[in-house]
């Protein structure tokens, strides 16, 4: 198996289900001259018919591809920031969201929107940077994938691409450039089913996208120590509570880590569902760590207080494991 | 261009019916019988009529939270609309939508938008999808003046005119967005004016003539349908009652409004026409108003007669496949 980074992957998927699929289309802005680059190329093999630079429209590029969706099409639209989602807002949660519902599951909303979140020293600031995928969360009727590496991000997309429902897929821009095996051939990871990216004892540590990275390095400096599971979810919608929950009834602790701000963030529903099934099998109050309740500042120095390091993730861990 | 004797008694039967369904439907909800928010398109019957005569079984309509005409001048029985506004099983949504968001998939007409300007963004991808698929269906948008102040309106215009879509967008100018004069929210004086932003054919036409709507839209679906690309058709009429049932309209002049009632109310218009090109008489006419009403009134009978949604499917179809749900 060859390595890839994270956005080949992204290349990977895109080209094989429209290879697989003639239904499915790409479209935002620059995308085949501009920007990170998952659909750089793909102009070459399947003609700007399918592949759409299009203005810079965001509520007409995420309506749209749920216009095309309802008539039988599987539209990727890239949004180039997930902080540019803000102005398609209503026709996600408005649109997209309600369609099948309404319709008694007459319609169907077979859409992806990809896009880009995250920070650390990025240096894009407060409305290049964030972390939103909290507040999608909220809103019934859309599906969440945050994947956290190469291998888990084409599996993913692949599978999200096939999914007749509206899926948010977002990719965090420190993950672009890390490299991981992943296979050339055909194969999909299901959404809704958590990772454990590693095996441990003495604490559960939840961690989403750019943030398992940063706990996998926390276990492996802490490892003579503290035996550290570290588990991925991989989409938030669908949740897979169970395997998170079977974790802490064994380890008895938990710490989620997730780069959304703290307030009504991910970490706190992670917490509470875990927590409804499992209270009386803990050992020590759950803790969450996310990015302070502040805009993401430019500066490198004042940035790194407000987003989840690996130091804050060892601190946690730590400051869990010692009482 | 000619429109036969069977289209315009069928024009008429439309606008007719939508009219009895409407009265009936604020009458109800007046007597403190019916919940939600009701927008009823009195004055704008002729719209609905005119377009829906030009449209092609495989054309695709988005509507919107003043839709009840849309849809039933597309062929949705009265039957489930009503049952529908009553929140019953039976109804177009099964209870799940009211008023507003009505669907008729079987029909082309996808749930309906109660966001003001929401589903002009998707009735764009809807026609880009018909672009990409060569399908040769044409995708229509309604939606009022109000909504020609929405962003969507001019994203999607935009991007409609760049990509050379398929779609008529259609502004049911009735001159007031919810309280507020159009004069009070635009200063444009036509809408249709905008369409030259985006270098596409734009149109004001009255919209209170049946056979000038019909007329209007004939041609320019025809031309969607073969060569493409959009236009903006504006139909200039009169909210002849409230934004909605409950709204008996105090900000609006008494004078404007029995004028509108009395001089363009287009049912009463149209009749006249009728009677004029002796297409029908009198008694014709009140023969299929009385056939009209009986099948209102047996529509309310059926939507009352009907079961509510049973609880145990409250989730159902929150997600397109039903194991997946959470």
């Amino acid at each position: 198996m060859s390595k890839y980074m994270y956005i080949e992957a992204l290349r990977m998927a895109l080209q094989e289900e429209m290879r697989r699929d003639k239904n499915v289309f790409v479209m935002g802005e620059d995308i085949t001259r501009y920007g990170f680059g998952a659909n750089r190329g793909l102009v070459d093999e399947f003609g700007p018919e399918r592949v759409r630079n299009t203005p810079i429209s965001e509520g007409a590029i995420i309506g749209s591809a749920v216009g095309a969706a309802l008539r039988g099409m599987r539209p990727v639209a890239e949004i180039m920031f997930v902080d540019f989602i803000m102005i398609g807002m209503d026709q996600i949660v408005n649109q997209a969201a309600k369609m099948s519902y309404l319709s008694n599951g007459e319609l169907s909303v077979p859409m992806v929107i990809r896009a880009p979140e995250g920070s650390e020293w990025f240096g894009g600031g407060a409305q290049h940077s964030q972390t939103l995928h909290s507040i999608f969360m909220n809103i019934p009727g859309i599906k969440l994938v945050i994947p956290s590496n190469p291998y888990d991000a084409k599996g993913l997309l692949k599978s999200a691409i096939r999914d007749d429902n509206p899926v948010l897929f977002f990719e965090h821009k420190q993950l672009y450039t890390q490299k991981g095996e992943v296979p050339e051939d055909d194969y999909t990871i299901p959404l809704g089913k958590a990772s454990i990216k590693k095996e441990g004892t003495d604490i559960t540590v939840v961690a989403t996208s750019w943030m398992v990275k940063h706990s996998l390095e926390a276990a492996e400096e802490l490892k003579d120590k503290i035996s550290i599971e570290v588990i991925d979810p991989r989409t938030l919608v669908p949740l897979d509570k169970n395997t998170i929950i079977d974790s802490v009834k064994k380890t008895g602790k938990l710490l989620v880590v997730d780069e959304s701000p703290i307030n009504g963030g991910v970490q706190g529903e992670i917490v509470s569902a875990v927590l409804e099934e499992s209270f009386w099998n803990m050992e020590f109050p759950p803790k969450r760590l996310g990015s302070l309740n502040t805009p993401i500042p430019f500066s490198g120095s004042l940035e790194k207080e407000v987003i989840p390091t690996k130091e804050k993730i060892k601190k946690e861990i730590l400051n869990i494991c010692s009482s | 261009m000619a429109i036969n004797k069977e289209q315009k008694i069928r024009m008429l039967k439309t606008m007719s019916k939508i009219r009895i369904f409407e009265d009936m439907l604020q009458k109800i909800y007046r007597d403190g019988k019916l919940d939600g928010h009701l927008h009823t398109s009195h004055g704008q019957e002729a719209i609905a009529a005119g377009v829906m005569e030009a449209l092609s079984e495989k054309d695709i309509i988005f509507s919107n939270h003043r839709g009840h005409a849309h849809f039933l001048a597309r062929g949705t029985s009265p039957r489930r609309i009503f049952a529908e506004c009553y929140g019953k099983v039976t109804g177009t949504n099964k209870g799940r939508s009211g008023s507003m968001y009505l669907v008729d998939t079987k029909r082309g007409m996808p749930v309906a938008s109660g966001i003001v300007g929401g589903n002009i963004c998707v009735a764009t991808g809807s026609a880009l999808a018909s672009s990409i698929k060569k399908d040769n269906a044409v995708t229509i948008s309604f939606f009022g003046d109000g909504a020609t102040n929405i962003g969507f309106f001019h994203e999607s215009l935009n991007m409609a005119s760049l990509w050379n879509l398929p779609i008529i967008y259609i502004c049911e100018n009735n001159q007031y967005g919810e309280a507020t004069k159009r004069e009070e929210h635009q200063k444009i004086k036509r809408i249709s004016d905008r369409a030259s932003a985006y270098s596409m054919p734009g149109i004001t036409v009255d919209g209170t003539d049946v056979l000038k709507v019909y007329k209007s839209i004939k041609d320019i679906v025809d031309k969607a349908r073969k060569e493409g690309g959009p236009t903006l058709v504006e139909y200039v009429v009169y909210r002849l009652r409230g934004h909605s049932a409950g709204d008996v309209g105090p900000y609006r002049p008494k004078k404007e409004e029995e004028e509108w009632n009395e001089k363009h109310d287009p049912i009463r218009k149209y009749k006249e026409e009728l009677i004029k090109q002796k297409v029908l008489d009198n008694p014709e006419i009140e023969k299929i108003e009385d056939g009209l009403q009986k099948e209102i009134e047996e529509a309310v009978s059926f939507a009352l007669g009907s079961g509510d949604p049973l609880a145990e499917t409250v989730s159902k179809y929150v997600y397109s496949e039903d194991e997946n749900n959470e």
